[in-house]
């Protein structure tokens, strides 16, 4: 095809050709082409079928509206390729064809449409039931656009990035560009969100007078120049919004130039005040075939040719609602396109001029004629046009139908915000009413057409921006609005829904294959507002979300039943506005987990990582992972485990003792110096949440430990339940400060010995007890003997920064000795066969203190602390309907439950927490939350694990804990 | 037995030029290839101290005046002093030999290994952090230096922006020290459009020295 | 987050730098001759105003402080002290 390469309008260039490739066949297309626009200028007609009836479907509009041209690209599926630049090699094909959207071989459906009433997938095939299962397979397969595979990947580059600002205008139109300018000039921080590449909105593509010979396009040129030069107007261009909220927060994402990082990025903003300067789409004009290839738009047909320099067709019929339409054809006219007729809506009130010009160039005009049918199998063949009142028809033959009914505000961001809307007679819309707090409406989306009150009232609306940022006085809003009164105001639009036709195959949706046959069968049923309509026959739920039907809908629907007034309203809109990748919304995907000091060197010794809330902690040292080698060493030898993800925190100050009491039940006004004390906190029901040990560094001066879980709410929940008191202390976190080694095992001792200066023997370093010391005179280490693994063993809290030499001289000292790594789940197993508890394995949300066993940590006489959880705890002590930890083994030897298994008879009696095979014992063992009834010792448990059936295993309460019951290896 | 060595939260891919041993510190002055800028300098061997006390006004931790609005930070002898809130303040060591000790004074943490302490210095630093915060650095009602307690890149810190002016802009931050490894990924992948590179700590001296 | 919560140190933030802390209820009673009932109430008994409440917040990505705020529930938009639907009066 020849395409224009002189128009001052256009944005292709034709001498830089790019090649694609559409359904295997090499096609070029011109530098700055969309897919569609490309596909276009090489003859494609038909870019896919549609979802239900598999009807052919091509160019309508060209900002994506509609699936129509919802293509696979790149092996992306439903690319919008009306707002998808073209690139070189692009891998193009069709969806939702079987065959080619040629020769579609589901064509046939189209025919079948009576069977398919709306909603006839509640209705039909559910009786008999035995066929249900049968055609519901074959529904979801005929469900949706697009084909994606479990495993597809997104391929691309994601990225995102947060703004703040003063005032987000949303339009980079003549208004939006005029309220961008107006606030910047108030020295405002501005940011414009533009949905097509390039601003100027309406002015862009016209050539029609602005003022002074000046054309409209060239005026968008002068503003956007205008626009680019402020530095402080941040402009985001083929920027879409997606989404506008409460507190001026707009969201929406930017699609990457060539040179850009990202294909797609998230853009989120947060503004004192917001501009929507959205303008119109055309209202879609509904009659039989109203979306067969060769009917499109009127701003389609011109920009077609202005922007993408192409001739939408040869012989072209219009059938339009609005001088727009007369404007369009008349600038396609004189670019060639042959005219055979246009059809106006209108009786009257169309622009003298235009009508001067169009009997000058013998056009045939008929007034108040319409479209009542568009011929052709696959492509528009002839047209049929009728009188508004049905009576006279007449057949045009042409290869190109440009039909609008009128046009049709973009209110998404202002009703997403919560923003109301009112049906207006003199312009036939639906318009804003009442407005979000801090956000104004300008431009077009008024009802405005003239070009100077598009401006002016875009410029009201920046000074209205302004103001709400303290940058502008009431006196130059009233100035503007008084000139933006004295221009030419809102203008009439038609009111035409539908042409006088059944609507059997009208189409008022196109994503959906919804026709105005179904909206009345959906009325007949009694679904007879918009909310239920959209719902019953799925008009508005597509991709396009409610672009096509949108106003259509709600008009048709009053006029179907004859409402005395238009109180119905448009179907809501929701976010996304415009169809968004999920990957566009993850954005960059920066992974954020917190490694130990050892992270490094436990991945060179073979460290198997996993991500256990925000830690990755090392959980298993080979890839056995009952980790026998592992558990046997501690038991045997001695290992080495990096805990440092273990809470730490420094509390101090005069009212430290109070705070510690509160939230710790047992009494922390007793902590002697040396010693470590083991204690618990609780939820205000008795629950157990935290454990750890505390040991006092000076006068009301203490280090605490908690669980890893809990480090990142430990100020919090201290902070919490102290809020009203008013106290003196300090809390600081030193979770990171300190890395943790511990060093377990019969032979740990002989291994610190060799690192440090002073006497470690047992009378000197006990059990419980709480040591400083340096090593090599520099590093100060914080070491506590405690048993948590049922072994001799060192904790040793060693400044982060030296944790790798520490370790280093450890594993050094330890080599004699085979000293090895252990990981968390080595850990879990040795805590276990010593029933030591972890919260969040032998506890969940409902387990309190007395429930664990723990019961000996809570003192009771200190009310006047306020300890939370003590009085629910005094509560429980009497409750005989609580779970019991109980400690059980395998009848029989036999093989171990997984955890989180059933305990049951009859009913459900409790759970299985932890359970494992124990090399120290030889047999499976664990622990288990049961009925009171079931705790006693001896007692049989019955065993239920997930899809096992009937099949149960049984195990037997024994005493608690199962290893070395006297406690003496890890006092030795 | 093996030499005692300090080693940072910071680790970059890119080889050290020139180093020096500073307390244990092996501390690079200089990287290979750090380029025209935006710089990347690691600083979490700079002592950094955490200041708890009701009475706040009464302190004058190292003879420097607290500022008295949260948030705000003040720049006096090499040591910033950030406002955190009623009762307590940080205190970052930024130049001479990094061997400002904990003062003998109540209230005092020492909290260098509690963090990683990053310098972020050049035209696009605002640019770089618009991908990875929603936090207002162009803020106008702020004024340099100042405080933000807020998220960066999903993750708690603390951001002192120092200047805003053009090439000499630059901000500190210092984040959980666990958070070392991805938050220096997230930045210099949010910075690689801008050719954020890595250097050493003259880069970060002769800044300071130009504020 | 659209939600936006004015800490007293930080200003202005986004709402996903807070952690809730539930209704403004007035300071732990005392433990003595305090009834099982009276004590659930405490801790579980909300209000559920629709409308303007006094709730707490916890600053958990920035300062770390508590503070309460006023915040129609009905919107989600924080308002004025004055503007708090319950009479402050019942509580004490």
């Amino acid at each position: 095809m020849n395409r224009f390469n002189h128009l001052p309008t256009l944005k292709i260039d034709t001498a830089q050709k790019i090649s694609f490739i559409h359904k295997g066949k090499k096609y070029y297309g011109a530098k700055g082409d969309t897919i569609a626009t490309a596909l276009f200028a090489n003859g494609i007609r038909i870019f896919g079928r549609s979802l239900k009836y598999h009807r052919p479907r091509g160019l309508y509009s060209l900002d994506g509206e509609s699936s129509n041209t919802m293509m696979e690209v790149d092996g992306i599926p439903n690319v919008r390729c009306e707002n998808t630049a073209l690139k070189e090699g692009m891998v193009i094909q069709e969806q939702n064809v079987k065959g080619s959207a040629e020769n579609d071989m589901l064509g046939f459906l189209d025919k079948l449409d009576w069977l398919m009433p709306a909603g006839f997938y509640y209705n039909v095939m559910h009786k008999p039931a035995k066929l249900w299962p049968f055609a519901m397979k074959q529904i979801r397969k005929a469900a949706g656009l697009g084909k994606i595979s479990p495993d597809f990947k997104m391929p691309g580059k994601y990225d995102e990035i947060f703004l703040n600002t003063d005032v987000c205008v949303i339009g980079g139109g003549p208004s939006g560009m005029m309220a961008a300018l107006s606030a910047a000039k108030k020295g405002l921080r501005v940011i414009l969100m533009e949905s097509r590449p390039w601003l100027g909105g309406c002015f862009e593509y016209r050539s029609r007078e602005y003022q002074n010979r000046l054309t409209l396009h060239e005026r968008a040129h002068q503003l956007s120049k205008e626009v680019e030069s402020l530095e402080n107007i941040r402009v985001f261009t083929h920027a879409s919004v997606v989404g506008t909220y409460n507190n001026n927060l707009v969201t929406g994402f930017q699609v990457g130039k060539q040179k850009d990082v990202f294909d797609e990025r998230y853009i989120e903003i947060r503004a004192k005040s917001v501009v929507v300067a959205t303008g119109c789409i055309e209202r879609p004009l509904i009659f039989d075939n109203n979306e067969r290839p060769g009917v499109m738009q009127t701003g389609c047909a011109l920009r077609l040719a202005k922007t993408y320099g192409q001739l939408p067709g040869k012989k072209a019929v219009f059938s339009i609602g609005h001088d727009l339409g007369l404007e369009a054809a008349l600038e396609l006219h004189d670019l060639g396109l042959s005219i055979a007729c246009i059809a106006d809506i209108r009786e009257d009130g169309q622009d003298p001029a235009l009508l001067k010009k169009i009997s000058e160039k013998n056009i045939l005009f008929l007034k108040g004629w319409v479209a009542v049918k568009a011929h052709g199998r696959k492509l528009v063949k002839q047209v049929s046009l009728s009188s508004i009142d049905g009576l006279v028809k007449r057949k045009f033959t042409c290869d190109l139908l440009v039909a609008s009914a009128g046009m049709t505000p973009v209110t998404g961001p202002i009703t997403v915000a919560q923003g109301k809307l009112k049906y207006d007679t003199h312009t036939g819309f639906f318009l804003p009413d009442v407005m979000p707090e801090k956000m104004y409406a300008a431009g077009r989306i008024m009802g405005l057409e003239h070009p100077l009150s598009i401006e002016t009232s875009g410029k009201l609306a920046g000074l209205k921006a302004a103001f709400d940022c303290g940058n502008c006085s009431i006196q130059e809003i009233g100035e503007a609005k008084k000139d933006l009164e004295n221009l030419s105001g809102p203008v009439r639009g038609t009111k035409l829904v539908t042409a006088p036709v059944k609507g059997r195959k009208s189409f008022i949706c196109f994503d959906e294959d919804a026709t105005i046959k179904n909206i009345k069968q959906a009325i007949g049923k009694g679904f007879d507002v918009p909310e239920l309509i959209k719902r019953f026959t799925a008009t508005g739920l597509g991709p396009g979300q409610g672009g096509i039907p949108g106003h259509n809908l709600p008009l048709y629907v009053a006029k179907y039943q004859a409402l005395p007034d238009i109180s119905i309203k448009p179907t809501n809109v929701r976010p996304p506005l415009v169809p968004t990748f999920i990957s566009t919304y993850a954005g960059a995907g920066h992974q954020m987990f917190k490694i130990t000091p050892m992270d490094e060197m436990q991945r060179k010794d073979g460290g198997v990582f996993r991500n256990i809330g925000v830690w990755q902690r090392a959980r298993y040292f080979s890839s056995d992972f009952s980790c026998q080698k592992e558990i046997e060493n501690v038991r045997t030898n001695v290992g080495i485990l990096d805990g440092s993800t273990l809470g730490k925190f420094r509390i101090y100050g005069p009212d430290a003792v109070k705070a510690l009491q509160r939230v710790y039940v047992s009494d922390m006004s007793k902590i002697k110096e040396g010693r470590v004390k083991y204690s618990a906190m609780c939820t205000d029901d008795g629950c157990v949440i935290d454990d750890g040990v505390v040991v006092k560094q000076g006068e009301n001066d203490f280090y605490f430990t908690t669980s890893t879980a809990r480090a990142g709410q430990t100020v919090e929940w201290i902070r919490y339940h102290t809020r009203y008191d008013g106290w003196n202390f300090a809390l600081v976190n030193l979770t990171d400060s300190m890395g943790v080694i511990n060093l377990s095992g019969p032979n740990a001792r002989k291994v610190l010995q060799k690192i440090v200066d002073m006497d470690i023997s047992n009378e000197a370093f006990g059990f419980a007890e709480y040591k400083e010391f340096k090593i090599q005179d520099t590093v100060p280490v914080r070491a506590m003997r405690l048993g948590f693994m049922g072994e001799l063993s060192y904790e040793l809290h060693v400044p982060s920064s030296y944790m790798k030499s520490v370790w280093l001289m450890l594993k050094e000292a330890g080599k004699e000795f085979n000293i090895q790594n252990f990981g968390v789940e080595a850990q879990n197993v040795l805590r276990m066969e010593k029933c030591h508890i972890i919260l969040g394995s032998e506890s969940e949300q409902r387990t309190n203190l007395l429930d664990v066993g723990l019961g000996f940590l809570w003192d009771r006489k200190k009310a006047d602390a306020k300890t939370v959880g003590a009085v629910a705890l005094r509560q429980a002590e009497n409750d005989q309907t609580r779970l019991k930890l109980v400690g059980f083994k395998m009848e029989n030897n036999g093989r171990v439950p997984r955890d989180g298994s059933l305990i049951v008879d009859t009913k459900v009696r409790g759970y299985v927490c932890t359970a494992r095979n124990s090399f120290s014992l030889k047999e499976a063992v664990g622990m288990a939350l049961v009925e009171a009834p079931l705790a006693k010792t001896g007692t049989r448990l019955e065993i239920f694990e997930d899809e096992c059936g009937d099949h149960r295993i049984y195990g037997k309460v024994v005493e608690m804990p199962f290893y070395d019951p006297e406690g003496k290896r890890m006092k030795m | 037995m093996k030499e005692i060595q300090r080693i940072s939260p910071v680790e970059f891919k890119t080889s050290p030029l020139k180093t020096e041993k500073r307390n244990n510190w092996e501390v690079v002055m200089e990287y290979s290839g750090e380029g025209g800028g935006p710089y990347l300098v690691d600083l979490s061997h700079k002592p950094r101290f955490d200041l708890q006390d009701a009475g706040l006004a009464a302190r004058k931790p190292f003879g420097i005046g607290i500022p008295e609005t949260f948030g705000s930070s003040v720049l006096e002898n090499g040591i910033l002093v950030n406002r955190m809130n009623r009762t307590q303040v940080s205190l970052y060591c930024l130049t001479g030999q990094d061997n400002t000790g904990l003062p003998d004074e109540p209230g005092f943490t020492d909290v260098t290994e509690s963090t990683i302490f990053i310098a972020l210095i050049g035209k696009e630093v605002f640019s770089i952090c618009e991908k990875l915060t929603a936090l207002d650095f162009m803020n106008p009602e702020r004024k340099t230096p100042f405080l933000y307690q807020g998220p960066f890149s999903h993750v708690p810190c603390q951001i002192v922006t120092l200047s805003r002016d053009k090439e000499t802009s630059g901000i500190l931050l210092t984040c959980s020290r666990g958070y070392g490894r991805d938050m220096i990924h997230a930045v210099l992948h949010a910075g690689e459009e801008f050719s954020l590179k890595p250097a050493g700590e003259n880069r970060f001296t002769s800044w300071i020295k130009n504020l | 987050m659209a939600l936006t919560i004015t800490c007293p140190v930080c200003g202005k933030r986004n709402g996903y730098e807070f952690k809730f802390g539930g209704e403004e209820k007035g300071p732990r009673p005392e433990e003595k001759d305090l009834t099982p009932k009276a004590w659930c109430d405490y801790v579980h008994m909300n209000q559920c105003v629709a409308g303007v409440q006094k709730e707490w917040w916890f600053h958990k990505d920035g300062c770390g402080s508590w503070f309460t705020i006023y915040r129609d529930t009905t919107t989600n938009l924080e308002k004025e002290a004055g503007l708090a639907n319950h009479q402050e009066a019942d509580k004490s």
